[in-house]
């Protein structure tokens, strides 16, 4: 078969979005082969330049991972369009593409008159995503959010961690790249519709309503008489790390004998504390002692094989190191080395899903304003009288 | 002229237990026609037991199984709303010719067994390519359909940990924690209904369909992305570490009034901090050099906590969330799932739709977590009973007479109780 056409090859989009969820979301938008153009505020830049970790442990505007990470294969122009003449350069610049996506607090675009109803009658294909804490209605619509708040508010996080602790926030920044995987899902159906019916639309993606998305299963257990709580861990501990034995669903019938076997402990196999799938689950102490004897004193990747070679359903706690050296995960070339000007080679997580024959565009991500004067200069003509002038301003 | 985004479009939903059925559920809300396929013999394991014990662990609406308890439990009818339900014996030669003259008649297949499984069915792209090339098949995997793992059997929660989002959540004790969500379920199926439209709008552009490989351990993984960049240049290896945040102070979550009722607060920068301070009413800690700047706010955290936790512990968690937010300061209430349900705000929005299931009366269902503002999601409509669907989708569908429904009947290549449930 041919290399395929990658699916978004004809379309541009303009990002005016910060931190994670809005960049999260045109990077896969470019990583299908958008010509994504990120705006960013001259001097200063998208939020998460400064945010961490640092290559080499060294903050800097072009240093940030979390930036570099976020915005791969995307062209950046810098614009301030809080000042007339940049708003009504992003006007110029929003006829000419077929997604906006923006992440400011709701009504903020609309004041400055870039909103959907100002852009709407300039170019009715527009799609118009705009991504925030909680939604464009509603009481909240005005409140101010952050990973933590979004985790909280959605209902994910009041049942994880332990039973005596505080409720636990899932590490990095999951709800944020999570909101971004609905904003692009949600982008790309307003496109499917545009390319059966002709209009653009506006595309409102909260975090809150995600993450309550993500804690489908605790609302469900609510109604259901089963109310979830933060319970003891069920991970053990292996010779260098933790691993998940897998035993209590989704396993064949003579599993557990065969690790009993496994274990040297072949008088366990009938012992009906650990029988069932039932007993098991109700015996979790006493059985996570027994195994975790075991476990000690093996390597947690020879566990995990070994016991997902029982047909278990077991796990191993990978540490970013682990994630590297992944034979599943290099062979499938998961990882991709890209340069960067500023801070040369980089290990970069690539493509998220693929399409059969179809390449995902990897490019690194932009200086700031590095792109300018292509798009400046040679798109909207600004001769460099006129940009410098731009650039005296402040505008860009 | 349809305002459902994806009215026209035909799906044939292979999935089971959670991360497919999000898919399709979310497909479903869109508005395409989805057709679940199960089987007598092997219907999705969300159903529970065809002869469950009474009191069984699954979700029953108050511990009921009722007479048809593999319609009824609350992880089957939550996930599967939206989709019609095909019985079809596909092990069986005739239930296989069936399904994949329902191929042909289909825009997508959606899947997630064990990565080899529909291969082995004499069912994977390449038999369903030949009879339907402009279908779209979305294979959703643990591992991926390739590389030495792809058979390995996962949960959600298995993900976690092997795509290493365990290896960063947890008390800043070192020790790794899971989610108890399965987290990477949920997300995926997010995820999933995006890539399905990348293919379709390929499918314009080429006239063919094409196989989507999802994997849902990369996809956790590239959760991580900024730190596996990071550890490229610096060998830095981060752990768990607990709701602090190096960009953040103060940050965490903090004991209100009621059993086990939490608040999360966020200050991002000396603004609003200032505003911390005034919704608390200690305006002078504003002045305080200890916590001036977010290095001495980070310093003296434990001081900090203290002071707030004294303050939230007197109040329910909305009402310290409203005050703070008053003052600019990003706070949420730490929601319980049956919270979430009566929430004003997603109340408001119209986030949840009240299900009235035949089987297990009336819920509130989650929906979708996008608006389009000329795409309106469906309304949900209930799960569907074992086979309910067998004589729309063999009759209407594929043309078969009553006559050739009630053979398959017969036969066993269809039915509407599970084999073992007795009759």
């Amino acid at each position: 078969m041919p290399v395929q056409p990658l699916p978004l090859s004809d379309i541009r989009v303009l990002d005016l979005s910060e931190d994670v969820a809005g960049p999260f979301c045109t990077k896969l938008l470019a990583g299908l082969g958008a010509e994504v153009i990120k705006i960013e505020t001259p001097g200063t830049g998208d939020p998460s330049r400064r945010t961490g970790p640092f290559i080499a442990e060294t903050p800097g505007a072009e240093q940030s991972a979390l930036f570099l990470y976020l915005n791969t294969g995307k062209k950046g122009i810098t614009l301030d369009r809080r000042q007339p003449t940049g708003a009504a350069i992003l006007q110029r610049l929003a006829q000419d593409c077929d997604i906006l996506v923006e992440s400011a607090p709701p009504g903020d675009m609309d004041r400055l008159g870039l909103g959907y109803a100002a852009l709407e009658p300039l170019n009715p294909q527009l799609i118009y995503t705009a991504i925030t804490p909680f939604g464009q209605t509603g009481p909240y619509r005005d409140y101010q959010g952050s990973e933590l708040v979004a985790q909280a508010i959605g209902g994910m996080m009041h049942v994880i961690g332990l039973p005596d602790r505080e409720p636990l926030k899932i590490g990095g920044h999951a709800a944020t790249y999570t909101t971004g995987m609905s904003a692009f899902s949600a982008t790309m159906l307003a496109l499917h519709v545009r390319d059966a019916q002709g209009h653009g639309q506006y595309v409102d993606v909260s975090a809150m309503e995600t993450m309550a998305v993500g804690q489908i299963h605790a609302s469900i257990q609510h109604q259901f008489g089963h109310v979830p709580k933060r319970r003891h861990s069920t991970l053990v501990r292996a010779q260098d790390g933790w691993v998940h034995p897998g035993l209590d669903r989704g396993i064949a019938e003579d599993t557990w004998a065969r690790v009993c076997d496994l274990m040297g402990q072949p008088e366990l196999a009938d012992d009906p504390r650990f029988n069932t799938r039932d007993a098991r689950r109700e015996n979790q102490a006493e059985l996570t002692a027994i195994i975790g004897a075991w476990t000690a004193a093996h390597p947690k990747e020879e566990i995990y094989h070994t016991l997902q070679g029982l047909r278990t359903v077991a796990g191993y706690v990978a540490t970013i190191e682990d994630l590297r050296s992944s034979a599943q995960l290099n062979e499938r070339d998961f990882f991709q080395t890209i340069a960067h000007p500023s801070t040369g080679e980089g290990v970069y997580p690539g493509t998220l899903f693929t399409l059969q024959d179809t390449p995902w565009q990897h490019g690194r991500a932009p200086l700031l304003g590095e792109h300018n004067t292509e798009i400046y200069g040679e798109r909207l003509g600004y001769c460099r009288a006129a940009r410098e002038q731009l650039y005296g301003a402040g505008i860009i | 002229m349809t305002t459902h985004a994806l009215a026209g479009l035909r799906i044939l939903d292979m999935t089971q237990v959670a991360v497919g059925p999000y898919a399709t559920m979310l497909l479903g809300f869109m508005g395409a026609e989805v057709i679940k396929v199960e089987s007598c013999s092997r219907m999705d394991i969300s159903r529970g037991q065809a002869r469950p014990a009474s009191g069984s662990a699954a979700l029953y609406p108050h511990g009921d199984i009722g007479e048809r308890p593999w319609d009824r439990t609350g992880h089957y009818i939550h996930r599967n709303v939206n989709k019609r339900s095909l019985t079809l014996d596909v092990a069986a030669p005739r239930g296989k010719e069936l399904l994949l003259q329902l191929a042909a008649k289909c825009d997508v297949l959606v899947e997630n067994y064990r990565a080899s499984v529909m291969d082995r069915l004499g069912l994977g792209y390449a038999a369903i390519s030949q009879v339907n090339p402009r279908l779209i098949y979305v294979k959703i995997s643990s591992q991926g359909a390739t590389g030495p793992e792809k058979d390995y059997g996962s949960l959600g929660s298995t993900l976690e940990q092997t795509a290493g989002l365990a290896s960063i959540t947890g008390y800043g004790d070192g020790i790794p924690l899971m989610t108890n969500e399965t987290f990477p379920d949920p997300v995926v199926g997010m995820l999933a209904v995006g890539a399905l439209m990348a293919a379709l709008r390929q499918r314009r552009q080429t006239g063919r369909g094409t196989l989507i490989d999802l994997a849902q351990r990369e996809v956790t993984a590239a959760m991580l992305g900024e730190y596996i960049l990071a550890h490229s240049t610096t060998g830095n290896v981060p752990g768990p570490m607990g709701n602090r945040h190096p960009h953040m102070a103060p940050q965490g979550v903090y004991r209100c009034l009621g059993e086990d009722m939490w608040v999360s607060i966020s200050v991002a920068n000396d603004t609003q901090w200032r505003g911390l301070c005034q919704a608390i009413g200690q305006p002078q800690l504003a002045q305080d050099t200890r916590f001036a700047t977010l290095p001495a706010r980070h310093e003296h955290a434990d001081d900090i906590d203290a002071i707030l936790s004294a303050w939230t512990c007197e109040r329910e968690h909305y009402q310290v969330m409203h005050m703070l937010q008053a003052h600019g300061v990003p706070a949420g209430a730490v929601l319980q799932g049956g919270e979430t349900i009566a929430d004003p705000h997603l109340y408001a929005r119209g986030f949840w739709d009240t299900v009235n299931h035949p089987e297990s009366g009336p819920y509130q269902q989650v929906t979708t977590p996008w608006q389009l503002s000329q795409s309106p999601r469906r309304t949900a409509t209930p799960a569907p009973s074992l086979g309910q669907h067998n004589a729309y989708v063999l009759g209407e569908i594929l043309g078969l007479s009553e006559q050739d429904i009630a053979t398959l009947a017969q036969e066993g290549i269809i039915g509407t109780r599970p084999i073992g449930a007795g009759t």
